[in-house]
């Protein structure tokens, strides 16, 4: 049966250590698997979520291990929501642009991976540091896949 | 994530991979899969029909490979990926810059 709504966020604090990583895909791809997205939709978010968490691991935090991310999900009937907070080096979110992709180069595709996944992604940087990536994902919104 | 290289044929290495590669997993297979480009090697193929799920950075050391195989011209293939990682391909328009065979076998004389 299709969930509905989950009366609260769910947060997911976890290690700046790539190896964790693994259980924040496991968690997106049940969540919204539940949530009855269609399974490349599904693919797309785990790949998104997973993607930022990487860009924040390597960039925010310059790959240490020792830092944190919080990630929030809010289930909501008609969206799902997924905020990734880091308190590393804040960057100017304006100049956060996917790579050329006629470019055949290392790098740069997680942000093309991120903004073709969601809906809306916006990023803020709060007064008391770092960045929050708050992604949205409509429900029951009939797409048209990229050719 | 579990590795391992096979030549083959003469000259031909296989580098085969188990689970998923992701930002955790990708600088092992940068290690094993660069040194195949080297003097004498005819081609490089990557197995990835045991990968589950590959990231950007699992990306990024492929298109690594392919531009050290052009450099070396060497032919670089990745063969068996499952529709989950050639769709990661696919929305990074990199389909068609690889050579990708369904299977192994489609590759070797």
């Amino acid at each position: 049966m299709e969930l509905k709504q989950i009366s609260g966020p769910i947060t997911l604090d976890i290690p700046t250590d790539p190896a964790a990583l693994f259980l924040v895909r496991f968690l997106v791809e049940r969540l919204t698997q539940r949530l009855e997205f269609p399974q490349d939709q599904v693919d797309r978010m785990v790949l998104a979520v997973d993607e930022a968490c990487t860009n924040i691991i390597r960039h925010a935090y310059g790959s240490s291990l020792n830092e944190r991310i919080i990630l929030t999900f809010i289930v909501e009937p008609d969206q799902v929501e997924f905020r990734i907070r880091d308190f590393g080096l804040q960057a100017n979110p304006e100049n956060f642009k996917p790579r050329d992709l006629a470019e055949v180069q290392p790098g740069g595709l997680g942000l093309h991976f991120i903004r073709s996944a969601m809906d809306q992604v916006r990023y803020e940087t709060p007064p008391d540091g770092g960045t929050l990536l708050t992604m949205l994902k409509f429900r029951n919104r009939k797409e048209v896949s990229d050719p | 994530m579990k590795l391992s290289v096979q030549e083959k044929q003469p000259m031909v290495y296989m580098v085969a991979i188990e689970g998923e590669v992701d930002m955790s997993s990708s600088p092992e297979l940068r290690a094993h899969l660069a040194p195949l480009f080297r003097k004498g090697t005819s081609h490089v193929i990557v197995e990835l029909s045991g990968v589950p799920y590959i990231d950007s950075s699992g990306i990024a050391t492929l298109i690594e490979g392919l531009q050290l195989s052009r450099k070396s011209s060497i032919r670089f293939t990745l063969a068996g990926a499952r529709p989950s990682v050639e769709a990661v391909f696919e929305l990074a328009y990199l389909k068609g810059v690889f050579e990708m065979v369904p299977r192994i076998e489609d590759c070797l004389l």
